[in-house]
């Protein structure tokens, strides 16, 4: 089930709403899980199996790691936890990929799998690992109740496309957490902000993508079409997901993290990625960066974590080469940015730093974006002008012109100044009265927008669910 | 107002939006037939453990929620408001407004789709009318008015001629572009409206050598009111209503319709059918493979075979001004290796190919 659906607003969340608001403390978490055992049930009635049997060996791999403590068995079991977390997620989502290349490299013939990805596997996956490698290294003490344990892995707010919630970050909320009208309603706020940015904003740019994409007219411009409405959408799309996840979170006594902020106002790409997905940079950074040394044994291991850090950031984005080459192109951004550049990048104008950055991330997304490396090429020469085509024709410009508002506002809309006005505005008294009394209804306007969205169109899906 | 009042307000209307349309959903009826979106709604899947498993059944529970939700086409009007008036989208789901006039976009040129209809008329030619008188005309849809003046996609009409020209060497060609402007179709449909064509209908006849004309015909004037057209469900923005007006006379009013497909009689006009899903199904009673129409008070023993899309369920009342019958046929529902089953080319001197631009455009659907 996602989030942008009529099913879920309008079903789903008023029957878990009205079971969990009325159960007594203890059995909230009762009441999460089961509910998102039916979420996940829901998109994907097969592998919710697979997702209980992940969860229970998480489960049991925290306590015979606790129940080892310092011994030999703790390492074995920590090991065999890192095995049976991953094994699902490498089976599904990368076996084909290895197929692949093996029958490139040997010219053999197996036949491909086929497997559909589980929802959501690469995020359960990784809370798990985080869950009993904190568990090992002390950081987090031992879940004894599967039923909190299976809840903090399905918790159907962030269960399919993150923030990816390490268990330290809510071990305390799942044994007590509070609720209280004011969170009720931060968190409704920044659940139907998330669901405008991903039904209104990021859909519409879908929309546009997708007609760039199936248009048959050759313009340069058109490339260009696609491929900034398409990171306007990633961010949209998954921000907004974000924004759902804190929100629904919030209403149920939970603090995600913040997974988003502003991105694109960054004057490098090393700020660019301590601003864009901001749970899987500080997963990889404690979890693998900084146990494999990170810059603490000379540049070259240091430039060897680097890369093996971005290559595995690509790869966790997608099974395609292209999603590896992804990972590389910002290892290399970033050695280069911490050797030298950010030194001379410091003493550039901000507005040339701001378009060094979004000129690079746009090239990455483009490299992101596509179905296969030529594919990827192919759109790079239709940007830079190399495929002998017009700068722009009717259909790219008509489109250009009926999204040009959208555009804007998705543009105005990823940095930071409305939040901004709406702060200035608030820090005048009468302002803020008024403000206030809009507020509820600008929140319900809103809603009833996207109910209308979803109920005119079916373009629906959320990017970051093939993660 | 205090930040307290401020959350509970918010908390409090986000509760009621959800409780509300949900308790709503599921206490108002399912409804059959959307009469706005011209199509049936879905209804309430079935629930069989494999449909669960398999994940069809949550599927078609999606599908059924969607269209049954209350208050459905107030929330598609609150769409087609955003994206015009706020995000001042030039159109959506394709559907754009100019002065008023619904139209629907239809980009890019498909130049294989051309092809594949002269092909199949060549065909059709070939195989059945070679001892027949045969024309062909190509019926400009409204993008051909409205769109290239108004900053709108419009296909390259010249090149669609031209296609159908170069692949059409035994069929004569009657241009019809000229003949006809934007007010010949109705605001909120696809169609031209039937009162506006006695002169086509001339130029058409003509062009068929036919020496009668429709304009020496008297008529009188039928109007049903609202029409609301095809588009104006798909707009979900509030235009004034068409008139539908159709002409009649005794003749047309005693002519005899026969139904090849379910063997019956009928008539013309069948003004019933206008407050059925599809009011231009006034008109021959709508989409019907194969009917023949004959004229009791004609003076001639001529016979039109017209192949044609749902426009010439409105025309073909006026070419009967030149014929003594004419049988309609629509490609789309009856394959043009099976014609020989049911019509008797021998008692047919004139044929007819009358096709608007977009079913030329997306012509895979004649078989």
């Amino acid at each position: 089930m996602v989030f942008s659906s009529i099913n879920f607003l309008y079903y789903f969340l008023p029957v878990v709403f009205l079971l969990y608001f009325t159960v007594p403390s203890r059995a909230k978490n009762l009441v999460l899980l089961v509910s998102s055992l039916f979420f996940y049930f829901y998109g994907e009635p097969v592998y919710l199996i697979l997702m209980i049997a992940v969860s229970f060996s998480g489960y049991l791999h925290g306590l015979w790691i606790n129940r080892a403590k310092d011994g030999r068995y703790a390492k074995l079991s920590l090991i065999s936890s890192l095995f049976f977390g991953l094994a699902p997620l490498l089976y599904f989502k990368y076996t084909d990929f290895l197929i692949k290349n093996i029958n490139f490299i040997f010219g053999l013939n197996i036949p491909a799998l086929n497997l559909d990805l589980p929802i959501g596997i690469s995020f359960y996956s990784f809370q798990i690992l985080s869950y009993t490698i904190d568990v090992y290294k002390g950081n987090a003490k031992v879940q004894k109740s599967f039923v909190n344990f299976a809840a903090y892995v399905s918790l159907f707010p962030q269960l399919i496309a993150g923030p990816i919630v390490r268990y330290t970050a809510v071990e305390s909320e799942l044994v007590c957490r509070t609720h209280s009208f004011r969170d009720f309603a931060y968190g409704i706020n920044r659940f139907i902000i998330g669901l405008s940015k991903k039904v209104i904003m990021a859909n519409s740019l879908g929309e546009l993508v997708d007609i760039m994409a199936r248009s048959n007219e050759k313009a340069v411009l058109l490339y260009w079409l696609k491929a900034i409405p398409f990171m306007l959408q990633v961010y949209y799309d998954f921000s907004g997901y974000s924004d759902m996840a804190i929100g629904l979170g919030r209403i149920f006594g939970f603090c995600f993290p913040e997974n988003f902020n502003y991105p694109f106002i960054s004057k490098s790409i090393t700020e660019f990625w301590r601003r864009w997905h901001i749970s899987l940079g500080t997963w990889f950074k404690d979890y693998v960066y900084i146990p494999l040394g990170g810059n603490r044994n000379g540049t070259g291991k240091w430039l060897r974590n680097i890369f093996l850090v971005w290559f595995l950031t690509g790869f966790w984005h997608g099974a395609e080469w292209n999603f590896i080459l992804w990972g590389l192109y910002f290892a290399i951004f970033l050695s280069v940015e911490k050797l030298f550049l950010l030194k001379v990048l410091d003493k550039t104008p901000a507005f040339l730093r701001h378009i060094y950055t979004l000129f690079f991330t746009l090239i990455s997304f483009v490299l992101f974006n596509g179905n296969g490396l030529s594919e990827c090429f192919h759109n790079f020469r239709g940007m830079f002008g190399f495929l002998d085509i017009s700068f722009a024709g009717a259909e790219t410009i008509y489109y250009l012109k009926s999204y040009s508002v959208t555009l804007l506002i998705a543009a105005i809309g990823s940095t930071p100044l409305p939040k901004t006005l709406v702060t200035k505005i608030k820090d005048n008294k009468t302002a803020s009265i008024v403000l206030n009394i809009f507020e509820p209804l600008v929140q319900a306007s809103l809603l009833l927008l996207v109910t209308a969205y979803l109920i005119d169109g079916s373009f629906n899906p959320f990017l970051y669910f093939r993660f | 107002m205090r930040d307290s009042i401020k959350n509970a307000v918010s908390a409090i209307l986000f509760t009621i939006i959800i409780f509300g349309f949900s308790v709503g959903n599921i206490i108002s009826p399912d409804i059959d037939i959307s009469l706005s979106e011209r199509r049936a709604l879905a209804q309430a899947p079935k629930f069989t453990i494999n449909a669960l498993l398999n994940g069809d059944f949550f599927n078609e529970l999606e599908e059924y929620t969607l269209d049954q939700f209350v208050l459905r086409d107030r929330f598609r009007d609150l769409k087609a408001f955003m994206a015009f008036g706020l995000l001042r989208q030039k159109d959506n789901n394709r559907i754009y407004i100019v002065n008023g006039n619904i139209s629907k976009l239809e980009y890019p040129l498909n130049e294989k789709s051309v092809l594949n209809a002269a092909d199949k008329i060549s065909g059709i030619y070939n195989k059945y009318l070679a001892n027949i008188n045969a024309g062909y005309a190509i019926i400009p849809d409204k993008n051909f008015f409205l769109a290239p003046d108004n900053g709108y996609l419009a296909i390259d009409y010249g090149k669609m001629s031209e296609i159908m020209d170069e692949n059409m060497a035994n069929v004569k060609y009657i241009d019809i572009f000229e003949s006809l402007s934007i007010d010949d179709y109705y605001r909120t449909d696809i169609h031209w409206s039937q009162d506006r064509l006695i002169g086509l209908a001339d130029k058409i006849l003509a062009g068929m050598g036919n020496s009668k004309k429709a304009s020496e015909i008297d008529y009188v004037q039928k109007a049903l009111y609202p029409f609301y057209g095809a588009y104006y469900g798909q707009a979900a923005v509030k235009i004034d209503p068409d008139t539908l007006i159709y002409l009649t006379n005794a003749a047309l009013e005693n002519a005899r319709v026969f139904d090849h497909y379910y063997k019956e009689y009928g008539s013309i006009y069948e003004p019933d059918l206008f407050y059925g899903i599809d009011p231009y199904d006034v008109f021959l009673s709508g989409q019907k493979p194969l009917v023949t129409v004959e004229n009791p008070e004609s003076t001639t023993n001529k016979g039109l075979l017209l192949f044609k899309d749902s426009f010439g369920n409105s025309i073909a009342p006026l070419l009967l001004a030149g014929y003594s019958k004419i049988t309609l046929v629509d490609l789309r529902l009856v394959s043009s290796d099976a014609l020989d089953e049911f019509i008797d080319f021998s008692e047919y001197q004139d044929a007819l190919f009358l096709y608007c631009t977009q079913t030329l455009n997306n012509s895979y659907s004649l078989r």
